[in-house]
């Protein structure tokens, strides 16, 4: 065969070359120069004013200590709660928050990741504010499945109002408006996140196992959707022997685990020895954990990754421009406004 | 003439191209390749031309068939009853199209058809005929979506599809562009306005009643004491004010992006700056106008990234320096990094923001000059476009003209653009397709690729319009281009990975592993019998099309034909074992299959000249093969080692088998029942011996369970701290009493703090408070 080069190409099959280098944006390489690195004080601000003991302090750790292991820059982050001493966590963030109305933490959060999307948004609530003035909010948030993590703070008590029952507080409990402890069934706000269609992530842990919190709250974090965790919080200025039982028996709670869900170190799985493994898809399951009580089930009891994103679905690339703005709220007026007779808007805009 | 004197002829003519009177005949223009045969007549096929060159739709759509739109319609009328119909007539006006394309005749040559002109000339051309064909061709051209020109293979068909898909994909540039540019100028005025908005200034009563000018004369715009507001809000909330270096960098980016002349502005704007151009003629004026633009292109391309940090709020005038134990690391302040924006060199990915520069030349006019000014703009790494068009690849090269008699006289083979090529392979960042113009729209998504490519792209097309193939459309010859490997199809993508392997891409060709492609070919003889053959096409065939080199080839009257006369490869191989042997007197010719006017089979014989020249192009064919990974003899040298000394191996490993003892395994049996006790240990005694190891009599937290409730530091902030995961620990068990640490054992709701033996023995009420501890001990 002829063996010369062919046209000054020289043969050769293991010739490599170095790739061509990857478009590099300038943007790109100055932001990573600046990268940030985060200390847990980056998040902290104000001395948290909630009772000693309260268990709102280990939810906080638990979200700074996220913040900082995600690296989140506080200026793109928002806490965001209703009313309520839990929903004073905003306020021990060093991050953009919004301590809004009882209530209505949902659809202010859902309104910020409309209009800001390149914000993590994190929603605090109390049983009261989430379950009860709430509920309806949080129904449709969960339908809706906007990306945010949102914290239930469950304490079974209204606390910052001085003990008045909330839905999720047991029958029987004496509280300030039940005084012969309280007479209906407690609201199961698992049962009713897992009722409600397009639920695509529900989680459920308590806050004395911080190692727990943390996991939990992290897969929430990650996962993209609505993530609904319920966080039995100990109120011990109203409640303060409540959760002993809980608290003192580590057979008390159910560890769920799994390859898709958490999984569980070898620290905890010494002292926690009652386990479940659990494959988050499986919903019946997940409904039938979630009916139970005692011992407490902790861990994810649903997860479903497939579920459309509201913002996603109804995504809007126009450039909200002023004008754009206007015109849209010009033509909607429009179809009200009645000119008279011989009048149009061209011609009142011309003169 | 005896059949022993007419093979010495034949013999004579392939030696020396030499007639002699022997009976042999003259190749004219009546002959066609045998595989040409049944394509007398283009416009009577459905083939993927005439091409839309679409203006709608996706870049992906940019380049369609006539044939393919038509086929998709009728796909997509699959559940139609008139589907069938509407059908029929979409071929007819296909043929209809392809007619007026191929025959203009309201049309001057040359000038641009229109699609939607020429669908509807042909609809009522037919409907004359029949009338529901209007109603076919209305609800085919719904189901298009597509417009714009309709264009044959022909000379201006490199050239109108590569500015195409050229600008289809500046179109798509431009569209970013302004998205961009619009989104960061709505955002930096959002800036420069909250200044005016939140300064004293923008809080006077005058502007405070200018935001209700809708309300203006209205009852509420006159009741409500705007001078009480204006002072309410001075007085309330500190003027906020931008530095004044910021504003002015705001503003001068918003002024830079306002002004740029890189793409044609949405809106149309007063004063007498126009958008720049980006198609040349020539390599040497791109270069110049990039030359030009250079600073503009600088000024634009930094003031959209200091855009870009200052929405975000990212941008630092000055560094910092981190100082940690031993290093110090520091990071330079954008003011610096931007000083100096551009001085090194635009990179390719930044520059991709803006429109690419295309050249289209053709290789005809390509001097010395402008050869390197093409090498130049190509080893630049911009992202230049440049499209060399061949019309001639067949042209003798420059030592010979018109005849290869002479034996040092070679076919160019397209040496212009070869030589453009093998460079522009050499410069190894450089896009490359090599086409021929009947092949572009199947290379279409290659040519999208190319014209995306973040870097330089070169793409060499022949067009087919050689002016020495008769009336042969230039499809066909364009075609017959790449059949023979006369111009074969490369796509070579710098980006695809990193070694020839990966980048380099020829299976675009007919039968790439092959030699030359082979058909089969079937026609009747004189008895009407069916005869089928196996014909390659091959370079000979391609020559034979041309009329500068019929007279390489003869024609053999039937009655002569013999034994002797072999088929072109098989004579390239036989040739070379005479050479070896010595032979002078061959005892074979090389022939090749063409068919006569009046669809006869005719063979006519291949002089020496010609079938060398074919043997020329089959070892360029054959390294390109290489490269491209196929029939590759480093890899098969590679193989034949690697086989070799696998059975070294194996040979050995047989040996030391046949010597070595049979391994013996035993099972393991796990002592599980052991395991399983060691395991249900309980928890309190786990943690009491934990704290009898470790700890001794000192006192401990379980750190890691701390829920930070605050109960111990505030029993003791010295003696309980929290550490950088806020957990509490402790910090100095000498800062307090152990009253306090077992208060603090007591208070602690996970019970996690565990205050082991009092240290001082002279602590009052050691004896009450030890009972106190020994549960959390
Ligand atoms: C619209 C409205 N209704 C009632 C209240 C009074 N209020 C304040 S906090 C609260 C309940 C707090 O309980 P919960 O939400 O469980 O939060 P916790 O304090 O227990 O964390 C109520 C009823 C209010 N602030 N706003
Ligand atoms: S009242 Fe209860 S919930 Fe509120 S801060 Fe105190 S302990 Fe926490
Ligand atoms: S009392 Fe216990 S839980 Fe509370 S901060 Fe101290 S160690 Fe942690
Ligand atoms: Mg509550």
């Amino acid at each position: 065969m002829n063996d010369t080069t062919m046209n000054g190409i020289a043969k050769s099959g293991a010739m490599t070359f170095p790739l061509p280098l990857a478009p590099v944006n300038v943007n790109d390489c100055l932001l990573e120069l600046y990268e940030e690195h985060y200390e847990l004080e980056d998040y902290q601000k104000g001395v948290p004013r909630w009772c000693t003991g309260c268990g709102d302090n280990a939810i906080l750790t638990a979200v700074q200590r996220l913040c900082r292991d995600e690296k989140l820059a506080p200026e793109k982050t928002v806490f965001v709660s209703g009313i309520g001493c839990s929903s004073r966590l905003p306020h021990y963030m060093n991050t953009y928050g919004f301590h809004s109305l009882h209530g209505r933490a949902l659809p202010i959060a859902e309104g910020i990741r409309l209009a800001r999307p390149d914000l993590k948004v994190f929603v605090n609530m109390g049983d009261g504010d989430c379950c009860s003035i709430g509920a309806a909010h949080w129904i449709h948030a969960i339908r809706y499945n906007m990306n945010m993590t949102a914290m239930l703070h469950d304490n079974n008590i209204y606390g910052l109002t001085k003990k008045q029952a909330s839905p999720t507080s047991p029958i029987g409990l004496k509280t300030n408006t039940t005084p012969r402890g309280s007479y209906l069934e407690a609201l199961n706000p698992l049962s009713v996140t897992l009722g409600v269609s397009n639920v695509s992530f529900v989680a459920q842990v308590v806050d004395w196992i911080p190692k727990l919190l943390y996991q939990t709250l992290s897969a929430a974090y990650h996962h993209k959707g609505f993530s609904f965790v319920r966080i039995i919080q100990r109120c011990p200025e109203w409640l303060p022997t409540h959760m002993d039982d809980y608290l003192h028996d580590p057979q008390r709670v159910l560890l769920l685990h799994h390859e898709n869900g958490l999984e569980i170190d070898s620290e905890l799985a010494k002292r926690y020895t009652n386990m479940e493994e659990h494959d988050p898809s499986n919903l019946n399951r997940a409904r039938e954990i979630a009916s139970g009580s005692d011992p407490i089930p902790v861990g994810i009891l649903y997860r479903n990754d497939d579920v459309p994103l509201y913002e996603e679905v109804r995504s809007d690339s126009r450039l909200r421009t002023t004008s754009l703005v206007k015109n849209g709220l010009e033509a909607e007026f429009d179809k009200f406004t009645i000119w008279p007779e011989g009048q149009t808007r061209a011609k009142h805009e011309a003169a | 003439m005896n059949m022993e004197v007419k093979a010495q002829d034949q013999i004579a003519f392939y030696l020396t191209g030499q007639h002699n009177g022997s009976g042999l005949k003259p190749l004219d223009r009546s002959y066609r390749p045998a595989l040409f045969a049944r394509h007398a007549d283009l416009t009577a096929v459905r083939y993927d031309f005439p091409l839309v060159l679409n203006s709608e739709g996706t870049p992906e759509r940019a380049v369609l068939s006539l044939s393919g739109l038509v086929d998709e319609a009728v796909e997509a009328l699959r559940e139609d009853k008139d589907r069938d119909r509407i059908a029929q007539h979409g071929y007819a006006l296909e043929r209809e199209v392809r007619k007026e394309l191929a025959h203009p005749i309201g049309r001057a040559n040359g000038v641009a058809a229109d699609f939607a002109t020429l669908w509807n000339a042909a609809a009522a051309q037919l409907t004359v005929e029949d009338s529901t064909v209007d109603d076919s061709a209305k609800r085919l051209w719904a189901l298009f979506h597509a417009k714009g020109e309709l264009v044959d293979a022909d000379f201006a068909l490199p050239s109108r599809v590569v500015r195409h898909v050229w600008s289809v994909v500046q179109a798509s540039k431009a569209t970013a562009f302004h998205e961009r540019a619009e989104r960061l100028l709505l955002k930096l005025h959002a800036i420069l306005d909250a200044e005016i908005a939140g300064s004293d200034k923008g809080r006077l009563p005058e502007r405070l009643r200018a935001g209700l000018a809708a309300q203006a004369g209205t009852s509420f715009a006159t009741t409500f004491n705007f001078d009480a507001m204006s002072r309410i809000l001075i007085d309330a909330k500190p003027a906020l004010a931008l530095s004044e270096a910021r504003r002015r960098r705001i503003q001068g980016i918003v002024d830079t992006i306002d002004r740029q002349r890189f793409y044609v502005p949405k809106t149309a704007v007063t004063g007498d700056t126009q958008a720049h151009g980006f198609v040349f003629y020539r390599c040497a004026d791109a270069l110049q106008a990039y030359k030009e633009r250079r600073q503009e292109a600088i000024e634009l391309l930094k003031a959209l990234s200091i855009a870009e940090l200052e929405v975000n709020g990212d941008y630092r005038e000055s560094g910092s320096t981190d100082v940690d134990d031993q290093t110090s690391t520091s990071v330079p302040g954008h003011d610096m990094i931007f000083e100096d924006f551009g001085a090194g060199g635009l990179d390719a990915g930044l520059l991709a923001t803006l429109p690419d520069y295309l050249v289209c030349q053709y290789s005809s006019e390509l001097g010395a000059e402008e050869t390197l000014q093409i090498v130049e703009a190509l080893s630049t790494g911009l992202p230049i476009r440049v499209l060399v068009q061949t019309d001639d690849l067949l042209e003798p090269s420059g030592i010979a003209k018109a005849n290869l008699v002479a034996p040092e006289r070679h076919l160019a083979l397209a040496s212009r653009s070869r030589q453009m090529l093998d460079t522009a392979i050499n410069l190894t960042d450089v896009f490359i397709l090599q086409s021929s113009a009947s092949q572009l729209f199947r290379l279409r998504e290659a040519l999208l690729r190319g014209m995306s490519y973040n870097g330089p792209a070169f793409f060499s097309v022949f067009s087919g319009s050689t002016g020495h193939n008769g009336d042969v459309p230039a499809y066909l010859v364009a075609a017959a281009a790449t059949e023979s490997r006369a111009f074969p199809t490369i796509v070579y993508d710098p980006s695809a990975g990193s070694d020839w392997s990966t980048r380099l891409a020829i299976d675009d060709n007919p039968s790439p592993q092959d030699a030359w492609p082979v058909h089969p070919f079937e026609y009747e003889n004189e008895t009407l019998q069916t005869r089928s053959e196996n014909v390659a096409f091959t370079l000979a065939d391609f020559m034979a099309m041309d009329d500068r080199f019929r007279e390489h080839f003869a024609i053999v009257p039937k009655a002569d034909w013999s034994e002797a006369m072999i088929a072109v490869p098989d004579s390239l191989k036989m040739s070379v074992k005479e050479l070896a042997k010595g032979t002078i007197v061959p005892s074979t010719v090389p022939c090749i299959t063409l068919v006569d006017e009046n669809f006869q089979v005719q063979r006519a014989i291949v002089n020496r000249r010609a079938l060398e020249e074919t043997r020329r192009s089959h070892a360029m064919w054959h390294s390109l093969q290489e490269l491209g990974g196929i029939h590759n003899s480093h890899a098969a040298l590679a193989v034949e080692r690697a086989e070799a000394r696998a059975a070294e191996r194996f040979a050995e490993q047989m040996k030391s088998l046949v010597t070595a003892p049979a391994p013996s395994v035993q099972p393991v049996k796990e002592p599980l029942a052991a395991a399983a006790q060691a395991e249900s240990i309980t928890v309190g005694e786990v943690a009491v011996t934990v704290a009898q190891e470790s700890h001794g009599d000192d006192p401990y937290i379980e750190t890691a369970r701390c829920t930070t409730c605050n109960e111990c530091t505030q029993v003791n902030s010295k003696m309980f701290a929290y550490n950088g995961d806020k957990q509490a620990y402790i910090a100095d068990a000498n800062a307090g009493t152990y009253r306090q640490l077992v208060e603090a054992a007591e208070g602690c709701q996970v019970s996690i703090i565990h205050p082991g033996k009092p240290r001082n023995p002279k602590e009052p009420g050691l004896d009450d408070l030890i009972v106190r501890a020994a549960p959390f001990n």
